[in-house]
């Protein structure tokens, strides 16, 4: 009997001392892995499709463009990545633009396969402006799909490529069979795309669009090897291509079960490593920034110059959950997390780091990203929107007075976001802080007397006698979201409005969008690139879902805007286009198709062994300039993550005490 | 026997076709092909991508025989029957090869659950049907009430809470199929799965155990001088373990499926958030493999159970 | 037409009603009457818990337009408002605040309801007693409503499979093993989306996913039944099937009905948890309560209210019904009511 007790014990023990909450394997301690979490597993790696930030966080550091934002310096510049040098628009007398790029001889690819099809035994080869040049065919292939098709159709001859390109496929039937480089070189390519050497590359633009070069800085444009696009179709048990993509950069793709793990390690390959001594602007970390860099540790002479990337292996593990993903990154399993709104209290306090989390060395950083929330009306709609016309417009004003902004942020986001004034949010040219929009302030005697006004007297619709009844339509049906809605609600139940939430599945809400059966939602814009255009496009004629399938999902189309906005975008930042974005904001203003809600500022929390970081805002990963502090970080590790196990004898304990007597009163009765 | 057991599965032929059509028409019923092709694809595609991606797939034909001759219905039964799983319909990740993967995670969670459980349970009521009519059986009882009232969403919350964060005994959340460490990963969700079915399963094992001691022969095995530690290990249990095992052989099947809350909160890979995440994204390519598999457990643990029963019981006399 | 919430309240009424109309039916059988007594001396506790709950889920489905709108929501009084809607009626506070304070949980503003609430408010800043208390009808309507709808259904299939055996108990088993081999999470979700989000379509999706279970007894029992003396001898004397089953094979699987009706309830309420999890639950469900706020146990300071409102109000709800399903299981076993006969 004893030695029965004793071997339980000894079991107890060995369980005991496996006891550890450290999800990562130990021999991992030693080296420099970037650890951090997702919780949507990208949809698509190919680099002409991929418009998610998931997938943007793998893509952005596997591969190469030409063109690349400085890492330090605000507000946003671009300097040359693969290429030489970043080009100046040269107009031409026929109202075409051109630019020039210059690659870099002597970049090459990733080890990969498929490079086999180009030569027994390769395995990789050099970057060529020719593969630039298929990847903007690529973006004009309708059977890729890509969604940004409409900013390259600046590009001279890009939509007649994509026109030849479908009626080749269409006449013959066997020619989809053909490779697809070949399909391209069949349909004639793309007239303003002109590769004039390995190394050369010749942009025109059929009309000025100084923005095109902040497409140059994004993975569309980045070079793809035609070999692995014809290599990675998907049979024989080879990966499909947005599976696996070939880059350039600083990291390759290691391992990708996009539901549970994905892996980058360095790329042994990379022009930065293999080339140190070409001091490449986008290779090597910079020696300017903003004032207040060098003080915050961002600059000093140890960093300047120096070789990318620093981290060895960046893992992203999947967590669906936020309350367990935050956890993990306080236990330091996790390198750098956003702050969740549930331990917004624990982690900030007087709108500063608290105590407790400086004495754990993590830092805390804030930044505005350069985005608007928004709730829109659909303005096709007969008693919102347009054919209501005058009433219609005095409705919208009234309820866009009743919404209070900066409320809404304090509750869902512990107040980490700027009320928004306008579509422009801070850091984008045209966002000027005095502005103050009249129909963004809460005002609910005037939003009551517009409400008269428009014929609805306390908000009794003279149709029904009963309160006017409008539906707020989304597809999160999630109980959470719907508190997020039933602050709006209850805002609009206070001048009399009823109204109602319609939450639906995903298929019965795109239904509702495609039969413009939506009335009031609520919808959100992220900046590709830091320039008004890419909000204020969001208003215009040409964008509208209802006739072309656009991202103005307001449906807002108003001809006066519309020649506002064409004057707004060709010109440089001066003053004149402050004016005219002015006189825009002036008319959105009165019309109403948003009740601009807040630029969200992110505050993201990083632990302190980690080195020179400074968040970007647009989802531009800039991990090649990060790095960290091993030891620390163990040692930080294994001091916060001590098993507390008195507990667990406690526990014994009382089990043991309460049988103890039953138990010993059978034996006794036995006797 | 034999004969049973080969009508059993006949009947069974016919379940699994019953239940393909179920599925067919639930799922129809609230999507359509062109919502599976939205969902893959994305919102901004455009009608011309959308047609060419439900050729690919297989999706560009009607949904019923009466329609055409080629018909999805059709093409569903032909390929389930035949274990064609082909392509995912969300991500075109091969269905076979997912399930590989995904039945051994799942297995390593509900297994233990499952043994756990059972012998925890069979402990448990044995325990406190001993001690009948004492302190322990009504505490027992009563603690076996409480623990059936609460949800298991509050077990899992106040686990993660308690345990992970607090006591800093196991992760949070996540999986390492490195069998070094796995054990620290499932720790926690077998903890939960266990300790949220304890209270129904010892409440009615212990109802059985109950019945049995007052039965003749263990009055008859009690007055021939046997220790009642004895009676209630070499009697009780045995004779008892008759109904608790039909009960319990027809959870087996579903061990395959996972345990759809566990692998969400607990964010293990397997089956049962594979399934969620079909349901979620209008996968019907990987949620009619799911069903498929999971009807054909079913009728295989149908069969097995009364064969078992019959076994078990000499009483008992299949037809 | 009338509007869900009547139809609802409606439902609620009528579920009471036959409740009341059941236990006058029941005692006049003197085993019944006995049988409750007995109860009623062991749980009286619970029992004076469930009536408690009941009592507030009725006073919940009176609800009548018209009236002053207390406070700011001037829809309200276009609304059809419950005797508990009116008995808290007033301008909710901004947000969050504890239990029993005078001012706002973040910010320390004084609250717009000067008395303070007593288990506190929610995000929105509703009362969390107020919400709680609207929790309870739909408990009862969940866990009523569906039994209604599951029981009768699986009577139907499972007594008619053990009756009349053969063809009918093939095709039963056959429809059984179909949705019993169904994931039924999924055939809820495709019921609940094509019916839409209402309460009525919750309650008919979870009674057609949980009927299967009480039919497989029914039948089992059924069986059984046939082969009694006195059954046998009415069929031999050519007593029609109807009558049979009527007056001899329903009313000896009362007692399983009544304990399956109590027992089901409480996995049909914890079912429902899990359906607000996935988003698809009924609104103003205590299972709602608990999704909504279970990241707020992870703030820090703590958020506890509004968790535990929800989560002990259901907690008490299953407790009580837990434990009289318990104790009717033992006073209605057979033994014990033939032994008294």
């Amino acid at each position: 009997m004893a030695r029965r007790v004793v071997w339980l014990l000894a079991a107890i023990g060995v369980v005991v001392s496996g006891c550890t909450n450290d999800p990562y394997p130990d021999a991992d301690d030693a080296h420099k892995v970037y650890y951090t979490a997702f919780s949507e597993a990208p949809r698509t790696l190919d680099p002409a499709v991929a418009y998610t930030t998931s997938s943007h966080a793998i893509t952005g550091n596997i591969l190469d463009t030409l063109l690349e934002y400085h890492y330090l310096k605000r507000p946003y510049q671009l300097i040359p990545g693969i290429a030489e040098a970043v080009p100046k628009a040269e107009p031409q007398p026929d109202g075409s633009v051109v630019y020039r790029f210059r690659l870099r001889p002597g970049l090459v690819y990733q080890d990969d396969p498929c490079f086999a099809l180009g030569g027994r035994g390769r395995r990789s080869r050099e970057v060529v402006a020719d593969d630039i040049a298929f990847e903007l065919m690529r973006l004009a292939d309708p059977l890729v799909n890509s969604p940004v098709t409409d900013p390259f159709s600046n590009i001279r001859g890009f939509a007649a490529f994509a026109g030849r390109l479908g009626a080749l496929r269409k006449q013959q039937p066997d020619f989809q069979q053909r490779p697809l480089r070949l399909q391209y070189a069949a349909a004639g390519g793309i007239e303003g795309v002109e590769v004039a050497g390995p190394h050369a590359l010749r942009v025109v633009l059929s009309a000025p669009y100084p923005q095109i070069l902040y497409w140059f800085a994004m993975e569309f444009t980045s070079p793809v090897p035609w070999e692995a696009v014809a290599y990675y179709d998907g049979d024989g048990g080879r990966d499909r291509f947005e599976d696996h993509p070939v880059g350039s950069g600083p990291y390759h793709l290691a391992q990708y079960e996009k539901q549970f793990r994905i892996v980058l390690e360095a790329n042994p390959t990379w022009y930065g490593v293999q080339h140190p001594e070409w001091a490449a602007p986008g290779a090597v970390y910079p020696s300017e920034g903003e004032a207040g860099d060098a003080r915050a540790g961002l600059l000093g002479p140890g960093l300047s110059g120096r070789s990318l990337p620093f981290i060895e292996r960046i893992e992203f593990h999947r967590e669906k959950e936020s309350i367990p993903r935050f956890n993990k990154f306080l236990q330091g399993y996790y390198d750098a997390q956003g702050i969740i709104k549930e331990s917004f209290d624990k982690v900030i306090q007087n709108d500063r780091l608290s105590p407790e989390m400086q004495a754990r060395g993590i830092v805390l950083k804030k930044s505005v990203s350069p985005g608007v929330m928004y709730l829109g009306f659909n303005m096709t709609d007969p008693v919102i929107g347009d054919p209501a016309g005058a009433r219609g417009r005095k409705l919208r004003q009234a309820m866009s007075l009743a919404i209070d902004s900066k409320a809404w942020v304090d509750i869902f986001l512990n107040g980490r976001g700027v009320p928004a004034q306008s579509p422009i949010p801070p850091g984008i040219f045209g966002y000027e802080p005095a502005y103050q929009n009249p129909y963004r302030q809460v005002d609910l005697p005037r939003a009551r007397a517009l409400l008269r006004a428009a014929g609805y007297r306390d908000g009794i619709d003279p149709g029904t006698g009963r309160p006017l009844q409008l539906h707020f339509d989304t597809y999160a049906t999630s109980s959470q979201q719907l508190l997020e809605y039933q602050f709006f609600v209850k805002a609009w139940r206070e001048i009399g409005v009823d109204v109602r939430i319609d939450a639906t599945s995903y298929n019965q809400f795109q239904q509702k969008v495609a039969n413009q059966a939506y009335q009031i939602f609520m919808w959100g814009w992220q900046a590709d690139y830091p320039d008004p255009e890419n909000f204020f496009f969001l208003l215009t004629c040409a964008m509208r879902r209802s006739t072309n399938g656009g991202p103005n999902t307001a449906n807002f189309c108003n001809p006066r805007y519309d020649a506002l906005f064409n004057e707004m975008r060709v010109r440089g930042n001066d003053a004149r286009r402050l004016v005219v974005i002015r006189k825009m904001r002036a008319l959105l203003e009165n019309e109403r198709p948003w009740i601009e809600l807040f630029h969200g500022e992110d505050y993201t929390l990083y632990h302190g062994w980690l080195r020179h970081v400074k968040p970007f805002g647009m989802s531009v990963p800039m991990l090649k300039y990060r790095d960290l502090d091993v030891r620390e970080r163990a040692r930080l590790r294994a001091a916060w993550n001590q098993p507390v196990l008195w507990p667990a004898w406690v526990l014994l304990a009382l089990v043991v005490g309460v049988t103890l007597p039953a138990v010993l009163t059978f034996f006794r009765e036995r006797q | 026997m034999l004969a049973f057991v080969v009508r059993r599965l006949f009947y069974g032929f016919f379940v699994v076709l019953g239940v393909l059509f179920l599925l067919f028409i639930l799922f129809f019923a609230v999507a359509s092909p062109d919502d599976i092709a939205r969902r893959a694809l994305g919102e901004k595609a455009l009608p011309q991508a959308l047609e060419v991606w439900k050729v690919n797939h297989g999706y560009d034909k009607p949904l019923w025989p009466w329609q055409a001759r080629d018909n999805l219905l059709a093409d569903h039964f032909r390929s389930m029957l035949s274990f064609d799983f082909g392509r995912s319909d969300a991500d075109d990740v091969p269905i076979a090869r997912r399930l590989r993967q995904g039945a051994g995670v799942s297995l390593s969670l509900t297994v233990p659950i499952f043994v756990l459980g059972l012998g925890l349970a069979v402990l448990l009521s044995l325990f406190v049907a001993f001690f009948r009519e004492t302190y322990i059986d009504t505490s027992g009882v009563f603690l076996c009430v409480l623990a059936m009232s609460v949800s298991i969403l509050l077990y899992i919350v106040g686990a993660q809470y308690l345990v992970a964060k607090l006591l800093r005994w196991f992760p949070i959340s996540g999986y390492d199929p490195d069998l070094r460490v796995v054990a620290r990963f499932l720790a926690m969700p077998v903890l939960v799965g266990v300790l949220s079915g304890v209270g129904g399963d010892v409440r009615f094992y212990r109802t059985v155990f109950v019945e049995e001691t007052s039965r003749d022969y263990v009055r008859t095995a009690r007055s021939k001088g046997a220790g009642e530690l004895r009676v209630m290990i070499f009697h009780v249990l045995r004779n008892g373990m008759i109904p608790i095992l039909t009960r319990v052989v027809l959870a087996i099947p579903f061990l395959f499926m996972g345990a759809l809350l566990l692998e969400s909160f607990f964010g293990i890979p397997g089956l049962g958030s594979m399934t969620v995440d079909a349901i979620n994204n209008n996968d019907f390519a990987t949620l009619r493999v799911m069903v498929f598999i999971g009807s054909l457990l079913f009728v295989l643990g149908q069969v097995i159970t009364d064969v078992s029963y019959s076994l078990v019981d000499p009483r008992v006399r299949l037809e | 037409m009338l509007p869900p919430y009547l139809w609802s309240n409606l439902a609620v009424l009528l579920l009471f009603g036959a409740g009341v109309a059941l236990g006058v039916y029941l005692r006049r059988n003197r085993l019944w009457r006995e049988a409750l007594s007995s109860l009623v001396r062991r749980r009286p506790l619970a029992i004076a818990a469930l009536c408690l709950y009941v009592l507030v889920g009725l006073l919940d489905s009176v609800a009548w337009v018209g009236g002053p709108a207390a406070g700011a929501d001037t829809v309200a009084a276009h609304e059809a408002r419950s005797v508990i809607d009116r008995v808290f009626a007033g301008t909710p506070e901004s947000s969050y605040s504890a239990p029993l304070a005078t001012v706002s949980f973040y910010g320390a503003q004084p609250l717009e309801s000067p008395r303070g609430h007593l288990l506190g408010t929610d995000i929105l800043g509703r009362d969390v007693l107020y919400r709680t208390l609207k929790g309870a009808r739909v408990a009862l309507l969940i866990g009523g409503l569906t039994s209604l709808i599951s029981i009768p259904l699986a009577l139907l299939f499972g007594v008619g499979a053990g009756y009349f055996g053969g063809r009918l108990d093939d095709a039963v088993f056959f429809l059984i093993s179909t949705l019993a081999s169904m994931p039924s999470l999924l055939l809820l979700i495709a019921l609940i989306m094509v019916m839409g989000r209402s309460t009525l379509s919750v309650c008919v999706a979870l009674g057609i996913t949980s009927w299967i279970g009480f039919a497989r007894l029914a039948r089992a029992e059924t069986l059984k039944l046939r082969e009694l003396d006195y059954v046998q001898a009415a069929r031999a004397l050519g007593v029609r099937d109807r009558r049979i089953v009527l007056r001899h094979i329903l009313p000896n699987l009362a007692h399983l009905v009544v304990i399956t009706l109590v027992l089901m309830f409480s996995g049909l309420v914890l079912s429902e948890v899990i359906l607000a999890w996935l988003g698809i639950g009924v609104d103003g469900s205590w299972g709602q309560m608990i999704d909504q706020a279970r990241d707020e146990f992870s703030r820090d300071p703590i958020i506890w209210w509004n968790i535990s409102a929800a989560g002990g109000a259901l907690f008490g709800l299953l407790l009580a019904v837990n434990f009289i399903g318990d104790a009717l299981r033992d006073i209605l076993d057979p033994r014990t009511l033939r032994e008294d006969a």
